[in-house]
């Protein structure tokens, strides 16, 4: 855990976000990823046939204003999506950045914004706040899920630094390492989309710090193809997303057995 | 000659019972030269919102491009579809940002609104809208359009008379009009479908 390794010493470099430390570090991003540590935990996992989201809420209390709004997963264009980890005003500065500026490519070229192009233009301009204008960087992670024709289904990872890089299954948020290392042993390469959600269920419900799952903990999204071959992104309904918990066996709480 | 008839167009827009049907002409010309006769001069916004574009065709693509980019911006926030009524201020919104260089297109929307109304509107090239109950029309052909249509039509027509009725005030229109013909192109929107039809007239 990087934030117990900084010594006293280190307080002199961590006001700027635009210096680094004696060490090569800069704090600023890693306290940034410590942000995203707190947050809600969200997995992506590529499948041969699709992307599949899940995202845990952190905020459930009775008092919040029901919406058919998401939290956690949110769409950049009609063949992206992404899921969120950390601070959510930072998300939605970013989400809305994303959005324009896939626009401004279709606008451009008239055709979709191919997936790594758009991960990279977000992600340089999260690097511009590590390097300039003294302002800190976005408390966010991402995951990409998309679809374009030159490289079919793709998922990406991005953090704060403005780094990124291409999973084939990837954990962001709470416990992320936790549910990375159970990716890692269960991820299979020609795993199909219900397998994929089946995995993506399983691993966040045994990272998840609640006792027992419901699908109001929880969102769970996939982009996929439909038979017209056109990219489609669809939010799992609350109710498909119970039946689906029920079925593979993620529901009960931890102390009863089925 | 005018910009607005380089290349030549002709719009028609008509309200009919829980339903609207748009309808354009497909020649392409430049000058007195015909170069397509397939034009696509009517595009859709969503399901239930149809945008025409007479006038300049360059302006009328860049416009149109222009359109999608607000439109889908704004389906991404608002998480739902454009009603005609706000899509017609943003266009003539759009149209009034150049006020002195101008797009050379004047624009025919249309669209079922809240509770499956039916919603027609034209604008000028800088966004004066004109807002009609009966029909509205663009284009090079649009004085014959206009005597065409307020001979031909009635209220509350069904679908079926509707497409029969824009397609006779188009086909008679656009054949006293040079610039405009080589068939249409007729779209009728119901609530519960679109119906695109391909119509053949004087291909001169």
């Amino acid at each position: 855990n990087c934030g117990s390794a900084l010594t006293k010493m280190s307080r002199r470099y961590d006001s700027r976000t635009t210096i680094f430390s004696p060490e090569g570090r800069l704090y600023q991003v890693e306290y940034a990823m410590e942000a995203i540590g707190n947050a809600g935990s969200a997995i992506g996992i590529l499948s041969k046939d699709g992307v599949v989201l899940v995202g845990e809420k952190k905020v459930t209390s009775k008092l919040l204003q029901t919406s058919t709004s998401t939290e956690k997963m949110y769409k950049i264009d009609d063949h992206v999506a992404c899921a969120v980890a950390g601070i959510m005003s930072d998300a939605n500065i970013l989400i809305n950045t994303a959005r324009v500026q896939a626009q401004r490519y279709t606008y451009a070229y008239q055709e979709p914004m191919p997936v790594e192009q758009l991960v990279q233009s977000l992600c340089d301009t999260k690097q511009g706040y590590t390097q300039f204008g003294g302002l800190r960087p976005f408390g966010v992670s991402f995951l990409f899920a998309g679809w374009d024709k030159n490289y079919g289904f793709q998922l990406y990872m991005s953090d704060p630094s403005g780094n990124y890089s291409g999973w084939k299954a990837a954990a962001i948020g709470a416990n992320n390492q936790a549910a990375q290392s159970m990716l890692k042993q269960d991820y299979k390469d020609e795993i199909t989309r219900e397998e994929a959600v089946q995995l993506a269920l399983k691993v966040l419900s045994k990272t998840m710090d609640s006792t027992s799952l419901t699908s109001e903990k929880l969102e769970l999204a996939e982009v996929f193809l439909t038979p017209s071959g056109n990219v489609k992104y669809q939010v799992c309904s609350s109710d498909s997303l119970s039946k689906l918990l029920l079925k593979f066996g993620v529901t009960q709480p931890a102390a009863e057995t089925s | 000659m005018s910009i607005f008839e380089y290349n030549g167009s002709a719009l028609v827009a008509m309200v009919g019972k829980n339903c609207f049907a748009i309808a354009s002409d497909r020649r392409l010309g430049v000058q007195l030269q015909t170069i397509a006769t397939d034009f696509q001069r009517i595009s859709k916004i969503h399901d239930r919102l149809f945008l025409g574009l007479s006038g300049l065709a360059t302006d009328a693509q860049t416009l149109y491009q222009r359109l999608v980019f607000r439109h889908k911006l704004y389906q991404l926030r608002e998480e739902r579809d454009m009603k005609p009524e706000t899509f017609a201020n943003l266009v003539s919104a759009i149209l009034y940002e150049k006020r002195f260089g101008p797009y050379f297109c004047q624009p025919v929307i249309a669209g079922l609104g809240d509770e499956d109304k039916p919603f027609i509107c034209t604008m000028d090239s800088i966004g004066a809208k004109e807002l009609a109950k009966d029909f509205v029309v663009a284009g090079t052909a649009s004085e014959s359009l206009y005597g065409a249509c307020e001979s031909m039509f009635k209220d509350d027509m069904e679908p079926e008379e509707l497409f029969e009725t824009v397609s006779q005030a188009l086909l008679s229109s656009v054949d006293r009009d040079c610039l405009s013909g080589w068939g249409g192109h007729v779209y009728v929107v119901t609530p519960t479908e679109v119906k695109e039809r391909i119509l053949k007239g004087r291909m001169d």
